[in-house]
């Protein structure tokens, strides 16, 4: 069991989502960085298809009240433990009864991810663990943590795995994000498309799980009243305003905006790490590309 | 760029001949392929879904067009790109569970239906007596889980989306936006005209089936 002691900013329980519920009206949702959570439930020795917690720019405390091993991964932040021992990242950690964890804020990039041994175990809820906030089901009562939430954790199984685990090299961030030009890239006049491939764009606060909205150059386009059309994570979706906004993993399944262009599966990770103020480019890049490098990528994590 | 294949400004244009022989379709991302299939959507969502797609991780129907997400690392292989170079065959209109469902119409559940018939030249009676004699199909679900877009609305009961959604719409409502009708199965904010209110819970995540309406499914609304 850990107790939450304090929240963070956004602490949802996560697991590798709920794929294959499109039809339904539910996306698939999951860590934002699956292979990153992956890497962390297995230097505790769990399936990798295991819950953990998902933190978002500023973390929080917990209580471990019979100790336990957990293992950090994704973006670093400020943490310590009460013993006043160093915390390792990529490497398991083990907490001796009555340990506290506390994590502060997010040193670079946006959003790490916490395995702990035995995993989340709360209840699946179509067939995974992940919180869905849109629609409030699934991880902890469908919400984000709050202090004195108590989360029950399986029995441990396999051995601790002693080595480190180093996710894939991440790019870095002043590389534009990869992308495939879109269904509707057609709709664009070349100030539009100019304006979305060779400007920047800020990220925006309002930016959540369900998209990154971003500032700058106006990507004009015809508004033509678009048929909807299914979407998915790293679609960039251009509303009237002209202002892009990339689906995020909690976006919705379909969307009634034309898509510019979608950003490849391997950048996802960094549209993970992505936080408001921060700026981005884009690049594009051929489909064959963009699945050697997906093939490249799912290698690393199994 | 030396792409030509998948090049973003090559054969931007595709030709709307009713049902191709072979769906047209365009990439959306490299895990993502978005099938232009017109009035053979159903059909072809129906098709796919039936079939076992080791790269398929989803398949979403929408209007016009199919959402196929491949899994993380696959490509399409050669017996799903033969398959899309095939026509799906539709089904009898007859096919989908038909479900009846109650509907409390106006007032308090309805908010905009006097101004919706009003608008439609119809008294109450009528404009209700129109909207449950006619057979809906589901013809795919978005905006939230469970959100049905049904067809099937009679012309005169088009409407457009309200100026301004409002900050709340009751779980269960009945609404129309454009020439669809949809039933929002949670509460919150809502753009659509609102004509009743159903006592059935259209999408609880726990149920075995989450979503009480399934694309191809028929629905007839039966006032209260």
């Amino acid at each position: 069991m850990i107790e939450v002691l304090r929240a963070g900013l956004c602490d949802l329980v996560m697991d590798q989502g709920r794929p294959g519920y499109g039809a339904l009206g539910v996306p698939a949702g999951g860590a934002a960085d699956p292979l990153a959570l992956a890497a962390a439930n297995r230097l505790v020795g769990n399936d990798s298809r295991a819950a953990g917690l998902e933190v978002t720019l500023t973390g929080p405390v917990l209580h471990f009240p019979a100790g336990g091993v957990v293992a950090l991964a994704g973006a670093r932040f400020s943490v310590t433990r009460s013993s006043g021992a160093a915390v390792p990242w990529n490497a398991p950690l083990i907490l001796a009864a009555g340990e506290s964890l506390m994590l502060g804020r997010a040193e670079a990039g946006c959003r790490c991810w916490l395995a702990v041994r035995g995993g989340i175990t709360v209840p699946l809820v179509m067939g995974s663990r992940s919180t869905f906030l849109p629609a409030g089901f699934g991880g902890y009562q469908g919400r984000r943590l709050q202090a004195g939430d108590r989360l029950p954790t399986g029995e441990g199984a396999a051995e601790v795995s002693g080595g480190r685990v180093t996710g894939p090299a991440a790019r870095p961030d002043s590389m534009a994000l990869r992308v495939i030009a879109g269904p509707q890239a057609d709709h664009f006049d070349d100030a539009g498309l100019t304006a979305l491939f060779c400007t920047p764009y800020r990220v925006r606060a309002a930016s959540d799980r369900r998209g990154l909205r971003l500032q700058g150059a106006t990507a004009t386009h015809r508004r033509s009243a678009l048929p909807s059309q299914g979407v998915m994570p790293g679609a960039i979706q251009v509303p009237p305003d002209g202002q892009p906004i990339i689906l995020g993993w909690d976006g919705p399944v379909t969307g009634g905006y034309p898509v510019i262009a979608g950003v490849i599966a391997a950048d996802w990770p960094r549209l993970a790490q992505l936080q408001p103020g921060d700026t981005v480019r884009f690049a594009t890049i051929s489909v064959d590309a963009a699945q050697a490098l997906a093939v490249a990528a799912s290698s690393i994590g199994e | 760029m030396t792409q030509d294949f998948d090049n973003p400004y090559a054969g931007l244009s595709p030709q709307r001949t009713g049902q191709p022989a072979a769906v047209i379709w365009r990439w959306v991302s490299e895990r993502g392929v978005r099938l232009e299939t017109g009035e053979a959507t159903l059909a072809r969502y129906t098709a796919l879904a039936g079939g076992e797609w080791p790269e398929i991780e989803d398949i979403i129907p929408a209007d016009g067009n199919v959402l196929l997400i491949l899994r993380r690392g696959a490509v399409m292989s050669a017996a799903l790109r033969l398959a899309l170079s095939q026509d799906a065959v539709s089904r009898p209109a007859s096919s989908g569970t038909l479900h009846q469902i109650t509907v409390e119409y106006g007032g308090a559940a309805g908010l905009d239906l006097d101004e919706l018939a009003q608008q439609a030249g119809m008294d109450r009676a009528t404009y209700i007596h129109s909207h449950s004699a006619v057979e809906y199909r589901v013809a795919f679900l978005g905006f939230q889980p469970g959100f049905p877009y049904l067809r099937g609305l009679p012309a005169a009961l088009h409407a457009p989306r309200r100026a301004s959604p409002r900050v709340r719409v009751a779980a269960g409502s009945v609404a129309i936006g454009g020439g669809y009708c949809g039933i929002y199965p949670v509460s919150g904010p809502g753009g659509w005209n609102l004509v009743g209110r159903v006592d059935v819970s259209v999408f609880d995540p726990q149920r075995a089936g989450p979503a009480l309406l399934l694309p191809g499914d028929r629905v007839r609304f039966v006032a209260a």
